[in-house]
């Protein structure tokens, strides 16, 4: 591996951005495949965030910094793949279910799964379930991801399942749901593929979901 | 002439300096980037008060002269009053601590198999019913059944409340449409909208959302209370890290400033309404993302916040007894012992938290004993002891002499009560007497005390005529919520 992808991948476990940007054009000026680039500075760099994040090394603001630089870098890089056929991420509608204003678990969760690497179509608090169908049918998305903390809006998931199945999208789009509130069995219990405990849970469900 | 007491304890962090840092702070917050307010009639009251309101945005700017003359309104005394008036509460900042039990909980910890599961309609009626028994908690807080509609299930909890406990209800409620509707009930148990006024038995808790944002519900919360002369606590959260910076000091100074904005706008639209300060400093546990209500530092910033409410001479609740244990355990009962000491030590008038786990999310019956047990040693630690010449007793150390005992010196005799608290649930035998009695936890005793008060207590139920009148009611205001 190239010194430059070395350095890339330490700046980006500092979260430092604009290194992390030139050195993707100093990759590319010199001839580096971008292909390399992405996999061997970029992805690499956030699968050792992601390792020391579970260890209890690193703590969440730590790993959301260093996804930010991560972007930073795929910027540049993005014009490049979609020229040469590199699938695009898979896109992820998250929202925080109708009548639920909590949002600072869906940002966490937003966040972090931007920081895998999905694309995020994140459609705030109190989304009515016509709002998520329409967005997942517009978006294309491979995932949905629900969060709600009221008992009260929990139902709110199930209807969403049920308009999902109705929209004739069900087969489409994997569907993630957490919050305090939320259990495993409550997600069985109305037809969701997955429940997650907490982001990382979520960044992992949705990697197995997609893969 | 010296009082023969002792002091009462004071638990402090903050200097004067630092109170006026977080003080100049919150003024530069609210004058220079403002806060977002969502509902029409709060930016109309703030406008009329001279604040700099952008109507389209709902951007108001708040100049320190008016936060000044806001905080001049603010009634400094005033009572939780009770339907039983025996059992009315007295708020004055540095007066006596009461506690009351933490809001809404939405699981339990089955009693018989320990289990988590959702708070059905019994579990209301038998949580009632135990903090009602328990004489060290003063102030009852809504809990709700997972089995009650959507739409209207904090009407229904206040109905079962009123008839569970004659102490002062503290209120939860869901939407802008019900709680008109549960400010009328408390009307028809008081005798009438002015009654109610002058001995207020129910109170509210509302928050605004941090950073800054005051939504709907509690702009409704400020102006409905302030026009019922319902008490209110303005319950401001920020959590250190998310919503919050994450310094202790500046999630401190954020939490205040939301407190102040809170007054501008309650004041602006009814001056002398009143208010409870409620600094609920939250943390991210930076591990996980959860926001962690037992820690340490989280206490460490509540005991701060009552300092801010001393320096503005307003009543003030603090958590104490709050937990991230999922169960009634040697976790919880560590964290509820020195959260609730701390803020009983703080100096605040309200204790808040008896029963809870996971921070409100579930309680637990066990807890609550417990908790009033904690609650019992925190009052006695408040009260302290008399230093005189009498209990000095220096005749009698001279009568007992070198060697001697005082088993059943005369002083002993005269001062043998009132000296102590016995505690309830503690066992404090040998170990034969407690092989003996069926090698019992702390935790089975407490739950066997639960059990017991749920076979024998009798809550003061309502009057006959007055349940009628709020059954009928409650009938007319599902009718017109079905509307
Ligand atoms: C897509 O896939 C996934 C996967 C995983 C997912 C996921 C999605 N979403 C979350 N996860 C998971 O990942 C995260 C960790 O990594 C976790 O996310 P969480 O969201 O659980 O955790 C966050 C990172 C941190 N946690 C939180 O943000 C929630 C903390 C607590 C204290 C809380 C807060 C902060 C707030 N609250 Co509210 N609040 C409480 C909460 C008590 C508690 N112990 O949970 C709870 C949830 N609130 C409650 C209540 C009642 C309310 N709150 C309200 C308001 C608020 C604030 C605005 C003050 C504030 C929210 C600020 C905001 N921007 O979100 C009101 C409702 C407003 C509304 N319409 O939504 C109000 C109704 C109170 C009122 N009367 O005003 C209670 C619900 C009880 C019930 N009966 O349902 C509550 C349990 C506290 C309580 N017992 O009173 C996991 O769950």
């Amino acid at each position: 591996m190239s010194n430059i992808l070395e350095k890339m991948q330490e700046d980006l476990y500092n979260g430092r951005a604009e290194e992390v940007e030139a050195a993707a054009q100093k990759a590319l000026d010199k001839g580096t495949p971008v292909q390399e680039i992405l996999n061997e500075g970029l992805i690499a760099g956030m699968d050792v965030v992601g390792r020391d994040f579970r260890a209890g090394d690193l703590f969440i603001p730590e790993v959301l910094i260093a996804a930010k630089a991560m972007h930073a870098g795929l910027e540049v890089l993005r014009p490049l793949l979609a020229e040469s056929g590199v699938p695009a991420q898979a896109k992820v509608v998250v929202g925080t279910v109708a009548g639920d204003l909590h949002d600072i678990g869906k940002n966490l969760v937003a966040m972090m799964l931007q920081g895998a690497g999905f694309e995020i179509v994140d459609l705030g608090t109190d989304v009515s379930p016509e709002k998520f169908v329409e967005t997942v049918r517009a978006e294309g998305a491979e995932l949905l991801g629900m969060s709600a903390l009221l008992t009260t809006t929990m139902p709110s998931m199930k209807s969403t399942v049920e308009a999902l199945t109705e929209a004739g999208l069900r087969d489409e789009v994997k569907v993630i749901i957490g919050g305090a509130p939320v259990t495993a069995s409550f997600a069985e219990q109305i037809g969701a593929d997955a429940y997650a405990a907490d982001a990382a849970a979520a960044v992992d469900t949705a990697r197995s979901l997609v893969a | 002439m010296a009082s023969n007491k002792t002091k009462r304890p004071m638990l402090k962090y903050l200097s004067d300096s630092h109170i006026e840092q977080i003080h100049e702070g919150s003024l530069d917050i609210l004058e220079n980037t403002g806060i977002k307010v969502e509902l029409e009639e709060g930016l109309e009251a703030l406008d009329k008060a001279g604040a700099k309101v952008d109507h389209q945005t709902g951007r108001a700017k708040i100049p320190s002269e008016l936060v000044a003359r806001s905080l001049e309104t603010l009634p400094r005394k005033f009572a939780y009053a009770a339907r039983n008036p025996q059992k009315d509460c007295l708020m004055e900042p540095g007066g006596q601590l009461y506690s009351r039990t933490a809001g809404s909980p939405d699981f339990i910890i089955d009693i018989d198999t320990d289990e988590w599961r959702a708070v059905t309609v019994a579990d209301v009626l038998e949580i009632y019913t135990v903090m009602d028994a328990c004489d060290g908690i003063s102030i009852l807080t809504a809990a709700f059944a997972q089995e009650w509609p959507k739409l209207g299930r904090d009407i229904l909890m206040l109905r079962e409340m009123f008839d569970h406990t004659d102490k002062h209800i503290h209120l939860r409620t869901d939407t802008v449409e019900t709680f008109p509707h549960m400010l009328e009930m408390a009307a028809i148990v008081a005798g009438g909208k002015e009654p109610l006024r002058e001995r207020p038995i129910v109170s509210l808790l509302e928050g605004h959302v941090s950073p800054l944002r005051y939504i709907d519900v509690m702009v409704n919360a400020l102006l409905l209370c302030g026009e019922y002369g319902i008490p209110l606590e303005v319950c401001c959260m920020p959590m250190a890290g998310s919503t919050g910076p994450v310094t202790m000091a500046g999630n401190l100074q954020l939490l205040n400033a939301e407190f102040l904005s809170g007054v501008v706008i309650s004041q602006s639209a009814h001056p002398g309404a009143p208010l409870v300060y409620a600094p609920r400093p939250m943390l991210m546990d930076l591990r996980t993302g959860f926001s962690l209500a037992g820690s340490i530092d989280g206490e460490m910033a509540a005991v701060a916040g009552v300092q801010m409410a001393h320096f503005y001479n307003v009543p003030v609740s603090v958590h104490g007894q709050w937990s991230d244990s999922v169960l009634d355990d040697g976790q919880s009962i560590l964290e509820h012992a020195y959260t609730a000491l701390m803020g009983a030590f703080s100096g605040a008038n309200i204790l808040v938290g008896a029963g809870s786990l996971q921070e409100t999310l579930s309680i637990s019956l066990a807890q609550l004993v417990m908790d009033d047990e904690i609650n019992k040693i925190c009052f006695r630690a408040l009260e302290g002891f008399a230093v005189d010449k009498e209990r000095l007793g220096v005749d009698a150390i001279a009568r007992v002499g070198p060697g001697g005992n005082f088993l059943a010196d005369p002083h002993t005799v005269q001062f043998v009560r009132g000296e102590r608290f016995t505690p309830e649930l503690f066992y404090r035998g040998s170990v034969e007497g407690w092989v003996e009695g069926g090698r019992k936890t702390f935790r089975e005793r407490a739950k066997d005390k639960a059990r017991t008060i749920l076979k024998e207590h009798k809550p003061n139920r309502l009057p006959e005529d007055i349940a009628k009148a709020l059954d009928e009611y409650v009938s007319y205001a599902f009718e017109s919520l079905e509307k």
